[in-house]
């Protein structure tokens, strides 16, 4: 039997994605009239560097989603838990999505600045490599056999402990590979442009990765009732 | 001490097997000459300046292929014959058949490093570095297949439990194995190039392992065989089927 | 008030010097602005050239980036809706075989 407080925290969460994707929308807009209208033309990088405001929070909640699909499988294997489970793939979507995201606008960025669409920076490299990981997860998921489950979740695991292990390495990695291209650092004012952007994309991915965690819930809910209409309990 | 005592029981019964017919030891051996044939092919033609900058990934390349090789018929025989649920069931520490099997795994690799490294030297002449430090280079390639064999047992493992597709290691393997690749190519540059940073590459390689290793322990038995079920949770799929449906949420 | 008047016998100072100021310009003759050559105008104008290039590029390639994170997203949404308009197949199909039995 639900309690009043407990009824109420399912309604909140069952509204919560729709409500992040409605304040996701004001927000955007908010940002690309920023990052247009208001923000002066970066110095060095020209028109170009207005990808930025985009590309980096993208880069960010990639990390986020690895992070978050990590710590669900941790709770998932500790547990048996499958909203865990549930929670662990739907991060990992959503970083596969943001991730890919990134490793396509930084080659049009980089294309646009320095006429080079790889350049080999560590945090692309690493970003590429994190990603493949995510990949690695999903097909595993998707294509792996019945109890590959906790493979998985082990799979997610350790790509979350891989994220500041990827950088560090291909920092360290870099040193074979030095490049000439440097990022610079963001005036103050623009930084004031960036914080819309990160907000809305947030709001954006959250609100997709509850649509999407609801989805897989009423899959398995729906998996366990054919399996008992079909094979009732005695 | 009972869990050192018991993974070398098993290290042991592994290697008896290994020693009846060599199986493992050859077939990783010769795809090592195979690989240093292939690399002769495409790469001996090249200045030496170009050898320098290739041999690292050469080395490491190598062992990548090998030890996925490696780690699939380690566990290949506990498959064909379904051991392992035998092995999950006896009164042993789980951890021991991780220890052992790592153990295995890494023994192979060695001895397919000492074919490696030797060929590489012969074929080019910048791995002339190889041959003048000889100690460096040992502890080099036993912490870089330390590394690697640290989180393929573990996945081997989870993929020789179900009805696992063998390809499936490979998408698993080489994404999350990436780190430790960064760092044995680095560590291996520093040693060609007689870097006097080389022991802090090589203690960089220590700490890596030791994470891996120590993460790799402390999945192994949850993802073969799950967490225990705690008594007063319920079950993890709950059956609905009396739940009005068409209440369910229009998405 | 207390400003200096030159006196009428005073010369006026010179302006700085400079390149001399043309004659009046024919009406199909070029008329650069006072104290700017034909050349410095032509480099002006190639550098203006150029950075209208580079926008006009740099546009395009913020076109595409926008373009591709958009596209990427409505993709997504797209996978979210088909999978609910399957789990809603799904369940419209239970909800039948319960009403059966």
């Amino acid at each position: 039997m639900t309690t009043p407080t407990s009824s109420t925290g399912l309604r909140i969460a069952r509204v919560l994605p729709d409500l992040c994707l409605l304040a996701a929308m004001p927000l955007l807009v908010y940002s690309v009239h920023r990052v247009f209208m208001s923000t002066p033309i970066e110095q060095s990088m020209g028109t170009a560097f207005k990808i930025f405001f985009f590309h980096v929070p993208m880069g960010w909640l990639c990390m986020l989603m690895a992070l978050i699909s990590g710590i669900a499988a941790a709770v998932q294997l500790r547990r048996r838990s499958s909203g865990a489970a549930a929670v662990a793939l739907a991060a990992a979507e959503i970083g596969f999505v943001t991730g890919l995201g990134v490793l396509l606008t930084g080659p049009i960025w980089g294309n646009a600045t320095w006429g080079k669409p790889w350049t080999g920076d560590a945090r692309q490299v690493s970003t590429a490599l994190l990603w493949l990981v995510i990949v690695a997860y999903l097909l595993l998921r998707h294509y792996g056999p019945r109890s590959s489950d906790r493979l998985a979740a082990a799979l997610a695991i350790f790509g979350a402990v891989n994220v500041p292990l990827i950088y560090y390495a291909v920092t360290l990695w870099k040193t074979l590979h030095p490049s000439t291209t440097v990022v610079a650092s963001l005036p103050k004012e623009m930084w004031m442009t960036f914080w819309p952007g990160l907000g809305g994309l947030l709001l954006v991915s959250l609100g997709l990765l509850g649509l999407r965690i609801r989805q897989l819930r009423l899959a398995d809910e729906l998996d366990a009732a054919w399996v008992q209409l079909e094979d009732p309990p005695r | 001490m009972r869990l050192l005592r018991q993974a070398l029981l098993l290290l042991r019964s592994e290697l008896r097997q290994e020693l009846r017919d060599f199986e493992l030891l050859l077939t990783a051996g010769f795809f090592t000459v195979v690989l240093l044939a292939m690399f002769y092919l495409s790469f001996a033609s090249l200045q030496a300046k170009a050898h320098l900058h290739a041999l690292p990934g050469l080395m490491w390349l190598t062992v990548a292929f090998v030890g996925v090789l490696t780690l699939t018929r380690v566990f290949d025989r506990e498959r064909e014959a379904d051991t392992l649920r035998a092995l999950l069931a006896a009164p042993i520490d789980r951890l021991a058949i991780y220890l052992a099997k790592a153990a295995m795994a890494l023994s192979v690799l060695m001895v397919c490093c000492a074919v490696l490294v030797p060929g590489l030297w012969l074929i080019f002449p910048a791995a002339q570095a190889f041959a003048d430090q000889p100690g460096q280079t040992a502890l080099l390639a036993l912490l870089g297949c330390g590394g690697y064999v640290a989180i393929g047992t573990l996945f081997a493992a989870g993929l020789a439990t179900g009805a696992g597709k063998n390809t499936l290691l490979f998408i698993i393997l080489y994404p999350l194995t990436t780190p430790v690749l960064m760092y044995a190519l680095v560590t291996t540059r520093a040693l060609i190039d007689r870097d006097p940073g080389l022991p802090g590459h090589l203690m960089q390689m220590f700490v890596l392992d030791v994470i891996l290793f120590a993460a790799a322990c402390l999945l192994f038995e949850t993802v073969l065989i799950g967490a225990p079920v705690r008594p007063h949770r319920r079950p993890p799929l709950r059956p609905s089927v009396h739940r009005d449906m068409s209440r369910e949420p229009s998405r | 008030m207390n400003e200096i008047i030159p006196s009428p016998a005073e010369p006026v100072p010179a302006a700085p010097a400079g390149p001399a100021a043309p004659a009046g310009p024919s009406p199909d003759e070029y008329a650069p602005v006072v104290g700017i050559s034909k050349e410095d105008t032509a480099t002006l104008r190639m550098l203006e050239g150029k950075a209208a290039d580079k926008t006009a590029r740099d546009y395009e390639h913020i076109v595409w980036a926008y373009g591709v994170l958009w596209a990427l997203f409505a993709a997504y949404g797209l996978f979210l809706w088909r999978r609910s308009a399957r789990l809603r197949a799904d369940m419209n199909e239970l909800q039948r075989s319960l009403d059966r039995r």
